[in-house]
């Protein structure tokens, strides 16, 4: 026995709505694109310093030289060594850094350093490191530190 | 939609056509359907969405603060002013991470960053020091650069615009 409208309805199909989920990708999608920030393979992994209410300001430096000032066995920060390298090169000692900076300074007049150092590590072998980047002719210095929460 | 054949009839009758249909057929003389296949372009944004959900990282940015070098604020060619503001930093007596700040010429130091800011606030509305004022932080190789950046920070916070290193 038929029965009105099935008469020519077909057998029945599952269908999936995707609509919403692709929707929900969408938006996660554009969130993730416009959150997103692409950090320099310049910027090696540290506990970068946390000043209260901090006064760094993100800036866009071009002609720009990045030192990196680490703990070499990060979970004994007392007894580590520290590491200096220059953006993602390897670790070099300090005259050697001396000789390159003098070398970038004479090839690029505006040249401008910029320190980024382990929270924990002393102030000593920052010092040091300022010292051969003053050395070199450099007038500035420029220190990473994390920039204020937004409220 | 399915129609019957008595309605497709109809529908050729009055000049009905339904251009529109889920599959991608054509639909008779009168109609063709356009659809659009979206399956790439989905594959395409999962490919995206799984990409930053696995690179990204939430971290608070990074930002940069500015001084003189060390050698040259203590260079001879350098006129300094008679009076700067020299904040001093020395490894504190609570072990290692403890800080104790002085500043020269003022008895009481202050406790913490804060009253840092306090103390060259009050500073600054004395005669003899202003904004333009130098301020001079000299710390101890044993302290923790985190307390040198936050004491350069607070420095700043005061209003402080001129700050460089000293040697100890």
């Amino acid at each position: 026995m038929r029965i009105g409208r099935d008469r020519y309805s077909g057998p029945a199909t599952l269908a999936f709505n995707a609509t919403p989920m692709v929707d929900i990708i969408f938006m996660l999608t554009i969130f993730f694109m416009l959150v997103s920030r692409f950090s320099s393979a310049e910027q090696i992994a540290m506990q970068l310093p946390k000043p209260d209410e901090s006064k760094a300001r993100v800036e866009k430096i071009r002609e720009r030289v990045i030192v990196n000032c680490r703990l070499e066995n990060p979970n004994d920060p007392t007894n580590s060594a520290v590491l200096y390298s220059i953006g993602p090169n390897r670790p070099e000692p300090l005259d050697v850094l001396a000789d390159r900076f003098v070398a970038m300074k004479r090839e690029t007049p505006g040249m401008k350093v910029v320190v980024r150092a382990d929270r924990r590590l002393p102030y000593g072998p920052v010092r040091e490191v300022m010292r051969v980047i003053a050395g070199s002719g450099v007038e500035v210095l420029n220190v990473v530190a994390h920039v204020a929460e937004v409220e | 939609m399915i129609l019957t054949p008595a309605a497709r009839r109809q529908r050729r009758r009055t000049g009905i056509a339904h251009r529109f249909r889920t599959r991608g057929r054509r639909t008779g003389r009168r109609g063709i359907s356009i659809a659009v296949n979206l399956a790439p372009m989905i594959d395409v944004t999962f490919l995206l969405l799984i990409f930053f959900l696995v690179t990204t990282t939430f971290e608070r940015a990074e930002g940069l603060l500015s001084s003189e070098m060390p050698g040259t604020m203590m260079a001879p060619t350098v006129a300094l002013p008679l009076s700067p503001i020299v904040v001093r930093l020395t490894p504190g007596d609570n072990g290692i991470g403890s800080v104790t700040i002085r500043i020269d010429r003022i008895d009481t130091p202050p406790a913490d960053f804060e009253e840092l800011v306090a103390y060259l606030g009050e500073l600054h509305g004395k005669p003899g020091f202003d904004e333009d004022t130098p301020v001079v932080i000299v710390a101890h190789s044993d302290v923790q650069w985190d307390h040198v950046v936050g004491a350069w920070n607070a420095v700043l916070r005061a209003g402080c615009t001129r700050v460089a290193f000293g040697e100890p």
